[in-house]
């Protein structure tokens, strides 16, 4: 188990902020993300529109506790323009985030940024490594060679960012158990601050999707639930303890950003598809960089499936987004959160996973998944929103 | 009146020995249709008749023909269906008669369902007038058909007729035969008017129009009249002949073949074989052969989609107005949903009224097992007729259970033999004796029960035989059998739409199959689910469904909470339309599949 950052410790409630930067060099196979190839002056406009964006928001008194710039790839920014979307974020008095991630791809870490991003007060990099092999580098579409990898790595370390993180990507076609191990051991070997392993996912819309249509690659359940076991085996064994279903940190790494979406905190998206949750609503802008602009620029913001965050959504959402934390969701805290919320029949969905060897309900009312549970979040979430569902339509 | 010039006649054959040509060759030659006018094959009225090449529905027709003595001769000639599941139906339409002729296939000989209309039109008293059809293929037999008429049949070879229906050969012979060989209307000097129902169907703008042949007596529109077997009285609207299409006339006389119009509402009212007499002067006694027909197989029916149910209804109910042999009450089932119980007069009645639905109506349906009606003998208690598993009373209060048998005709190339006896003795059938047909051909008379026939028998026969093989049927009688209710559980629930009565000896084997499939086909859970078959309380095979391994999204950050919860949402919602078993949630194609390969 991991030391879990507190996050009320303080009396100031979180607030996450996250900028999506929707520039990429070039789309990689897997990437279902919102990005697109820059043109003429579109990153000029771009910060424009985030200026234009962050003045819409009625922040208050209110600080980002964490940041968090992901893409697409914000390292495609110049150094410049990394600062001025920095003045972004910093424009919001109160001083700095106390942790503040920004995503790079290996490809794009350079002196000058780092340095930008340094004096920014950025205190976590996240880079995109996906595999050390060459082969499924080049399978995945990805831009990067290990050598770019390695040189990135020693730059971030040496500019001494308190914490690091690298992205692979497992399960990929003709990648077998051992590839697989090798990449693991070969990220353990450099020693990052954290980990995200990813199992490979077919998104619609991705140019894997339509291979996976096509009949070029095939989809294999076993070879993933395999590949997940052990991963969070061996990544156990060598110091890095899981805290979510992808997610692994040494102690004192983990990412609180994200702690703070999966406890159903509140947080604030600006730019194109970027989400927000916050006074009340969840809603995300256009993904879209034209469409946004013109939403900003008529002064709206967060308005595609947009939902009132009403008491029951926000329980049922701590508990399936919860329930993938390692920690758990403690359920007595919740239901004192929210006891607007249909708690029997939510219990009682719980006990039966408990049953069924998929959850454990500890004395203190703190509900963890085991590995087997797990394995089948989604399909646990399904089954506690029924129970949210089943109670909501008795109550008249 | 004369009745001296009057013949009543109908064709029977074995499918595809081409009934129908010839009968469209007859309405040629006597002008009764203009070739002009002529569709091929103008009897068979149904798109599904025309493509299974029978005839399920009869339409009577009357032709004027001039005979080589000079007299035009009223004919009157009666089409009936040709299987075994319409008997009764074809019994009648042969008691409108006095004679049949009774088509051979030249190249095919002498069928199964030769045989069984053959006995049939002689239990009617029919002369049988032999034509050996399709003379002209090259691959026709004269030699083999003549010495099967007389092994058989007990047919003198030399009534036989050499006949063509699609060129034309034999046609006037077979015209002369019927005027010179079938004896004129019979019964006509009885002392009251009779006539017979022997097919009745549904007209949106007329109502019922029942095709009647009167034996005594006469019929007009204003009649006031009264069915013998309910003593339902009713007017006659209208009566009139075929030629081929309805012609109204003022009245039918002894020996005529027509259409009545009757003021009634649904087909159930008039039942095939009941007595049309006066109701202020009726007949002491009804016409023979009338019986009340009861559906010997049921099976559910429902809609794949759940909102095609009122289409259903209305299909099953159009059906039933010119097909009163088909029942159908609404029921439920856990597995299925909303449907109906149906019960057909057997097998091919059963696919028939399915691909109706399908084709006539649209609507995508799927059946259960198709069950017989059981006999169940309770200690102390009457006995009760049982066509539905699920029905089964308890197991300790029953005595006994008794299931419908038959005897079959099956016909084979006699190098099968083995396999075949081998297949009866398999489905629990007993071979009673075996005829030697000619050289290469075996006639097998079998009791087997009529159980064992529902599912694949005929697909199994057709398959040993690589297509030479035949069968027919006639109902036979009650038998106690060691029979049990098998029930399909998953996750310890009984699945109804699995429940089957089954002989004990058979239910490990079919109880395991049915697991494995179903195991098979429900998708991975996130619960462990045994699939179980069990007699009673005893669990006699089991599986388990495959365990859910892996079901959770990779990335899930703030950016991808309302995608994910859209995503669940769905799954919920896609859940809500499976079916619940308990707590297990099966997609409704999960059974559908397994009911379409086991059928």
């Amino acid at each position: 188990m991991v030391e879990l950052p507190s996050g009320q410790a303080k009396a100031e409630p979180p607030l996450g902020v996250y900028f999506h930067v929707p520039f990429c060099a070039s789309t990689c196979d897997f990437c279902a993300f919102y990005q697109t190839v820059p043109k003429g002056n579109a990153v000029a406009r771009y910060l424009e529109g985030m200026e234009a964006e962050a003045s819409l928001v009625e922040w208050g008194a209110r600080r980002a506790t964490t940041a968090f710039w992901g893409g697409g790839t914000p390292g495609l920014l110049q150094p410049a323009q990394l600062l001025r979307l920095g003045a972004v974020m910093l424009a919001r008095d109160g001083g700095r985030p106390d942790e503040w991630t920004v995503e790079l791809a290996p490809a794009t870490v350079s002196p000058n940024r780092i340095a930008v991003l340094r004096e920014l007060g950025v205190t976590r990099v996240s880079m995109g490594v996906q595999s050390f092999q060459p082969a499924l580098l080049e399978a995945l579409g990805r831009r990067h060679t290990p050598a770019q990898i390695y040189r990135a790595y020693d730059l971030l370390r040496a500019a001494d960012f308190p914490s690091v993180n690298l992205d692979l990507i497992f399960a990929l076609p003709g990648q077998d158990e051992e590839a697989w191990r090798a990449d693991l051991a070969e990220a353990v070997r450099l020693r990052p601050d954290h980990l995200s392993t990813y199992c490979l996912t077919f998104e619609e819309d991705t140019a894997l999707w339509i291979k996976l249509s096509q009949g070029r690659v095939r989809l294999d359940v076993e070879k993933e639930a395999v590949f997940y076991e052990r991963t969070w085996d061996y990544l156990e064994a060598a110091g890095y303890a899981q805290y979510e279903i992808s997610n692994f940190a040494r102690s004192g790494h983990i990412c609180r950003h994200n702690l703070n979406t999966w406890r159903m905190e509140e947080w604030i998206g600006l730019g194109p598809s970027a989400a927000s949750q916050f006074g009340g609503w969840r809603g995300a802008n256009p993904p879209d960089l034209s469409l946004w602009h013109e939403q900003i620029a008529s002064g709206r913001r967060a308005q595609n499936d947009r939902v009132r965050l009403t008491p029951e959504l926000l329980a049922a959402d701590s508990i399936i987004f919860g329930l993938r934390m390692n920690a758990g969701v403690n359920v007595p805290a919740l239901q004192a959160c929210y006891p607007a919320a249909p708690w029997t029949e939510a219990v009682s969905c719980l006990r039966r996973l408990e049953d069924e060897g998929l959850l454990l309900l500890e004395s203190g009312g703190q509900a963890r998944l085991t590995k087997r549970g797990r394995l089948v979040a989604d399909a646990v979430g399904v089954e506690m929103l029924e129970a949210f569902a089943a109670t909501a339509r008795d109550i008249p | 009146m004369d009745t001296t010039l009057t013949r009543n006649f109908c064709i029977i054959a074995h499918v595809d020995h081409g009934k129908t040509t010839l009968s469209d060759r007859l309405l040629e030659y006597t002008h009764t249709v203009s070739q002009r006018e002529m569709t091929a094959q103008h009897l068979d009225a149904m798109d599904l008749e025309r493509e299974r090449g029978i005839t399920i529905k009869m339409h009577p027709v009357a032709m004027v023909y001039r005979a080589a003595d000079g007299k035009r001769y009223k004919l009157n000639l009666t089409d009936t269906p040709g299987h075994v599941d319409f008997s009764y139906e074809v019994s009648r339409s042969l008691a409108a008669c006095e004679g049949a002729l009774l088509l051979i296939d030249a190249a095919q000989g002498v069928e199964a369902q030769t045989v069984a209309n053959a006995h049939l039109a002689f239990a009617q008293g029919l002369k049988i007038i032999p034509v050996i059809n399709k003379i002209d293929l090259p691959s026709a037999n004269l030699e083999l058909c003549m010495r099967q008429l007389e092994d058989i049949l007990t047919i003198p070879a030399e009534e036989a007729i050499l006949a063509s229906g699609k060129s034309g050969i034999g046609i006037a012979e077979i015209l002369e035969a019927v005027v010179k060989r079938i004896p004129p209307p019979r019964w006509t000097d009885y002392p009251a008017t009779r006539v017979l129902v022997f097919d009745s169907k549904y007209d949106s703008y007329r109502g019922v129009i029942s095709y009647a042949r009167v034996f005594s007596g006469t019929i007009k529109a204003g009649d006031m009249i009264m069915l013998m077997s309910s003593g339902q009285k009713s007017e006659v609207k209208e009566v009139g002949a075929f030629h081929p299409a309805m012609a109204k006339g003022k009245e039918l006389g002894p020996g005529d073949v027509g259409y009545i119009v009757i003021n009634i509402k649904s087909t159930e009212d008039i039942k095939i074989g009941d007595t049309i007499t006066h109701a202020n002067r009726p007949a002491k006694e009804m016409l023979p052969g009338y019986k009340d027909v009861h559906p010997m197989v049921f099976c559910g029916l429902y809609p794949l989609e759940a909102s095609d149910y009122e289409k259903l209804k209305v299909a099953l109910g159009k059906l039933r107005l010119n097909d009163s042999a088909l029942v159908y009450q609404a029921e439920t089932s856990v597995a299925l949903g909303f449907g109906f119980r149906c019960g057909f007069l057997g097998l091919l009645h059963m696919e028939i009224v399915q691909e109706r639905i399908r084709r006539e109506y649209g609507i995508e349906i799927i059946s259960t097992y198709p069950s017989v009606v059981y006999r169940v003998k309770q200690h102390g208690a009457a006995s009760v007729e049982v066509d539905n598993p699920v029905n089964m009373p308890d197991p300790a209060t029953i005595e006994e259970i008794q299931e419908p048998t038959i005897r079959a005709s099956i016909h084979i190339p006699n190098t099968y033999l083995g396999d075949m006896l081998n297949l009866v003795m398999e489905k629990r059938g007993v071979c009673e004796h075996t005829d030697t047909l000619d050289a290469t051909r075996v006639m097998l008379t079998c009791l087997l029960p009529l159980n064992e026939i529902l599912v694949d028998f005929n697909d199994r026969l057709k398959s040993i035989t690589r297509g030479y093989g035949s069968m027919d049927y006639e109902l036979g009688d009650y038998r106690a059998s060691d029979l049990v209710k098998m029930d399909i559980l998953v996750n310890g629930d009984p699945v109804d739409a699995f429940a089957s009565i089954v002989h004990r000896s058979k239910a490990e084997t079919q109880g395991r199959a049915l697991c494995e499939k179903l195991a098979e086909i429900i998708p991975p859970q996130m619960f462990k689910i045994a699939v179980q078959a069990a007699i009673g309380a005893k669990v006699i095979a089991r599986d388990n469904v495959r365990e859910m391994r892996k079901d959770v999204t990779a990335k899930c950050y703030g950016g991808d909470i309302t995608r994910k919860r859209k995503l669940l949402d769905k799954q919920k919602e896609g859940k809500k339309k499976m079916k619940q078993i308990g707590r297990v949630s099966i997609p409704p194609d999960a059974f559908i599949q397994v009911l379409k390969t086991n059928h």
